[in-house]
């Protein structure tokens, strides 16, 4: 049970060290032994005054969304948080700088937006900051030390996530950031504290398992290089430059080799060119560079290559909007490409998925001989978790069927059937296995043959070996949360959005609502079985998710066959858990109300 | 021409070709090239370098993209990878970072090279990829029955262009000059003596090596790049040619009305492979230990 949990959100114009504060807050939680979801929102111009929000959720036990109400609003620049004290909840705090009351016009000040039932504080940042630092741009830092003396939050982390962070500047920043943490402390723990926030104790440390706290573009990177990547091809695009950035990095202290190619087309090649040759390669990329890898994606299917890749999604159609997040690629992702053409397609719900999915990608790559998405979005690839990394490496470091025993005075067959529709697989410099693989439609040896029987029986062996990969070990294929048996709302989501769902779901239950929430990571090939059996159980299947034309119902109700409720949204921001709650009670109305008729 | 004093015999002749062990690198199927193709040159070609240079059939790799060169791999009994139309050089990137041992030999046409695949060229060429790039330009696209190429002489009448090719053709050799490439020579398929010799040279070339092919389509261009234009055509470099000298090989390689045989340009720097040690180098070199990625 959650005996904490607040979320904070600091709001301030770029410049004001409001990216920088929420940092230090949520590393200082997560060294603490709280469990944090911190998501920050800043203007896509790298320069300028724009608007940046960090926000942070700080748990006892994980959770997978933020939100929707913040308990306190941190205000470094009025003029961007006044439209945001409104997301501040009943009794929440409201936390600005007094000092400069006096310089601004009538209604520009933070102080008069305040509502009724929020509680405010206002403090003298700005005096503080130039008192201990001789600066006013320690204001951040006085404000964190204020909100960790008034809650009592446990000190030593602020010290240790300053030292870290500043440790690398000077020792007197390191010093002076500490006095200016200590003097807003002190007033803090002097202030009478009259909202209702509450802070418990953390959980128990989890033993011997790392914790530790990373995006999902780290988690990627995580999982790549703990599955043994060898190397990597990448073309920058928002949001998944990140990955290539930190595997540039990371990758060549463990001998790895990392190109960056001319363009996403040239991306996927080379990482098909590498998967042919026995590496474990990948690229990662957003839609619009998925959209010109789908034709090497059909060459890595036909082929029968390894190879993976990373789509984190934006905002589209077209270039769209790429510093928002949407859901927007799925038909992409799980259709796009010439010709009868699957592949596996996965979407991680969290960080922790994330770094599953990741390694397990190139565990599937190789046993099935296949390209292997995994699709993130934005929202999943920059905001930050707590995760728990198992002690052991999860993954195996080769899961190829090998070359297999064959006749040496016999031609090779790269793709001859088997029981299991996967055959054996050879790579260059192998002996006694030359094999030429093709895009053109083949035979058992790989060479050219368009004729009916060739076709049918390649095509069933292309479609079928895929099958096996919704019961590949290890990985969380799909899950079922909330009330069991038959509920009068179920809840279908896929990727980042589940977080929300799962929220609203807990929500509707407190307000008893009978419903529970099924996650599909698992998107290509469908776990159909589960779902049928998930829809059997359910008065009414809503399927929330962001994008404008329902792109995950149209996949559930083509494979399906039954009718569900959608829910799309398209702000560009994480769809809101109110609109969801809504949507619940909604349909267990109207479900009551048939079952009463 | 041939010495006629002695008479040839087919038996003789085959018994010699059989003995060379070039045909270990023939694959069992045959070409399905049009009878008098200049690409039957380049294979034999390909067949007799390997067989002289002694590599070994399972560390050779041949990819190639799509046209009538594109079957090529098939015919050769190495591993080979048939990729997609214009996607070659990346695809055998791949290869090589994967392993470098490998030798790689692509194989493309002028319209696979420098309509859909211009762009990765000279990507290729600038990281010095250590590949061979065999570039059979017989100037239209066969495999479709004839149509222009961006190396179609202006004024070509094809399906395409009814009312003549109002386009100028590309000079590749200067592309490949200007974009870096590390070693660029030119071969013509009516004299497969040396176009074996010169895939010898480019295969033995430590670094990314590009030799054009100039190669007859027998059946769908009859006007043009025919072997009876191109043997009056074809010259030699001068002898005193300096393939060291830049300048020297791009005003070889401007004279298209006759186009000369032999090594234009070389060089020896550092190839992709290299670059990756050197940065593994760096990056081991500064690690204090498996530092963790975006930990707290």
């Amino acid at each position: 049970m959650n005996n904490t949990d607040f979320q904070i959100a600091i709001c301030g114009s770029a410049g004001d060290g409001t990216i920088a504060a929420g940092d230090v807050m949520k590393r200082a939680m997560a060294r603490a032994g709280f469990k944090v979801i911190a998501f920050d929102i800043y203007p896509p111009e790298i320069r300028g005054f724009g608007k940046c929000i960090a926000r942070i959720r700080v748990t006892t036990e994980q959770v997978y969304s933020l939100k929707h109400h913040s308990d306190i609003l941190v205000s470094l620049n009025d003029s961007h948080a006044i439209p945001h004290v409104p997301e501040v909840g009943r009794y929440g705090a409201v936390i600005y700088d007094q000092s400069a009351i006096a310089a601004v016009a009538e209604g520009e000040h933070i102080s008069g937006h305040v509502q009724p039932d929020h509680l405010p504080y206002s403090l003298p940042l700005r005096e503080i900051s130039e008192q201990t630092t001789g600066s006013a741009r320690s204001r951040n830092i006085v404000v964190l030390g204020y909100v960790a003396g008034l809650y009592d939050l446990p000190k030593d982390a602020f010290h240790d996530i300053i030292q870290e962070k500043f440790g690398r500047k000077a020792a007197s920043i390191v010093e002076s950031n500490i006095k200016a943490f200590e003097a807003g402390y002190a007033l803090g723990a002097d202030t009478f504290k009259l909202d209702f926030i509450q802070v418990g104790k953390p959980a128990d440390k989890v033993n011997g398992n790392q914790v530790v706290m990373m995006t999902g573009n780290a988690a990627v990177v995580r999982g790549s290089l703990d599955a043994g990547l060898d190397a990597y091809f990448g073309y920058p695009i928002t949001p998944a430059t990140s990955i290539m950035e930190m595997l540039a990095t990371e990758l060549p202290k463990r001998g790895g080799r990392l190109l960056q190619t001319e363009d996403e087309i040239a991306a996927l090649a080379a990482t098909v060119g590498a998967g042919y040759a026995g590496a474990r390669a990948a690229t990662a990329t957003s839609g619009p560079g998925l959209a010109l890898m789908v034709e090497m994606l059909g060459l890595g299917v036909m082929a029968e290559v390894p190879s993976v890749i990373f789509v984190s999604q934006r905002g589209g159609p077209s270039t769209g909007m790429p510093t928002k997040t949407e859901q927007s690629d799925l038909h992409l992702a799980v259709f796009g490409g010439a010709g009868d053409c699957q592949r596996i397609v996965m979407a991680p719900t969290n960080v922790e998925g994330a770094y599953r999915c990741a390694g397990k990608a190139f565990e599937m790559a190789e046993k099935y001989q296949t390209p292997v998405i995994v699709l993130l979005d934005l929202y999943l690839s920059n905001r930050y978790e707590t995760v728990i990394l198992p002690k052991v490496n999860p993954f195996e470091p080769d899961s190829s069927k090998g070359r297999s025993a064959s006749d040496p005075n016999k031609p090779y067959q790269r793709f001859a059937a088997t029981d299991d529709h996967i055959s054996p697989r050879a790579v260059p410099g192998e002996d006694g296995a030359i094999h030429t693989v093709t895009g053109l439609e083949h035979n058992e040896l790989g060479r050219p043959n368009d004729q009916p029987d060739n076709h049918v029986r390649m095509s069933d062996k292309r479609h079928l070996k895929l099958q096996q990969a919704l019961s590949h070990p290890g990985i969380t294929i799909h899950k079922r949360f909330g009330d069991e048996g038959p509920v009068d709302v179920g809840i279908l989501g896929w990727g980042s959005t589940f977080g929300e769902i799962l929220e609203a779901m807990f929500l509707a239950r407190e307000e008893g609502i009978r419903c529970s929430a099924m996650k599909a990571v698992m998107l290509s090939p469908l776990p159909v079985e589960p779902i049928k059996a998930f829809f059997d159980d359910c008065g009414a299947v809503l399927v929330p998710e962001l994008n404008y034309e329902g792109q995950f119902a149209n996949l559930v109700m083509s494979q399906i066959g039954r009718p569900v409720t959608r829910l799309n949204r398209v702000p560009g921001v994480p769809m809101k858990v109110s609109d969801i709650l809504d949507e619940i009670r909604m349909l267990a109305e109207r479900n009551r109300a048939v079952a009463a008729e | 021409m041939a010495d006629l004093r002695e008479p040839v015999y087919l038996e003789n002749k085959l018994a010699e070709v059989r003995d060379s062990g070039r045909l270990d690198y023939r694959s069992k199927s045959l070409p399905t090239w049009c009878p008098g193709c200049g690409y039957f040159s380049v294979a034999e070609g390909v067949t007799k370098a390997l067989n002289d240079l002694h590599i070994a059939n399972k560390d050779v790799t041949v990819v190639s993209g799509i046209g009538c060169a594109s079957r090529f791999p098939f015919f050769t009994d190495t591993y080979g990878f048939h990729t997609l139309h214009g996607r070659t050089l990346p695809v055998a990137t791949g290869i090589k970072v994967a392993n470098d041992d490998l030798t790689v030999i692509v194989v493309g046409g002028d319209g696979d090279a420098f309509a859909i695949g211009g762009g990765h060229i000279p990507h290729a060429a600038r990281r010095n990829v250590d590949i061979t790039y065999l570039l059979f330009d017989n100037g239209i696209y066969g495999l479709t029955k004839g149509q222009t190429s961006p190396t179609s002489v202006h004024g070509f009448k094809t399906g395409t262009s009814p009312f003549e090719n109002q386009d100028q053709p590309l000079n590749p050799l200067m592309m490949l000059l200007s974009y870096g490439s590390s070693w660029v020579g030119q071969a013509y398929a009516g004299e497969p003596h040396h176009l074996a010799d010169m895939i010898a040279k480019a295969v033995t070339h430590r670094g990314f090596s590009y030799l054009h092919i100039l190669s007859p389509c027998v059946t769908f261009d009859k006007t043009s790049m025919t072997y009876s234009n191109l043997n009056m055509m074809v010259r030699d470099l001068p002898e005193n040619h300096d393939t060291s000298d830049m300048m020297a090989a791009m005003k070889e390689a401007a004279t298209v009305d006759h186009p000369a045989l032999g090594v234009f340009y070389e060089e020896a720097r550092p190839t992709l492979a290299d670059g990756f040690d050197e940065i593994i180098r760096r990056a081991q070199g500064r690690a204090a230990g498996p530092a963790a990625v975006a930990a707290e």
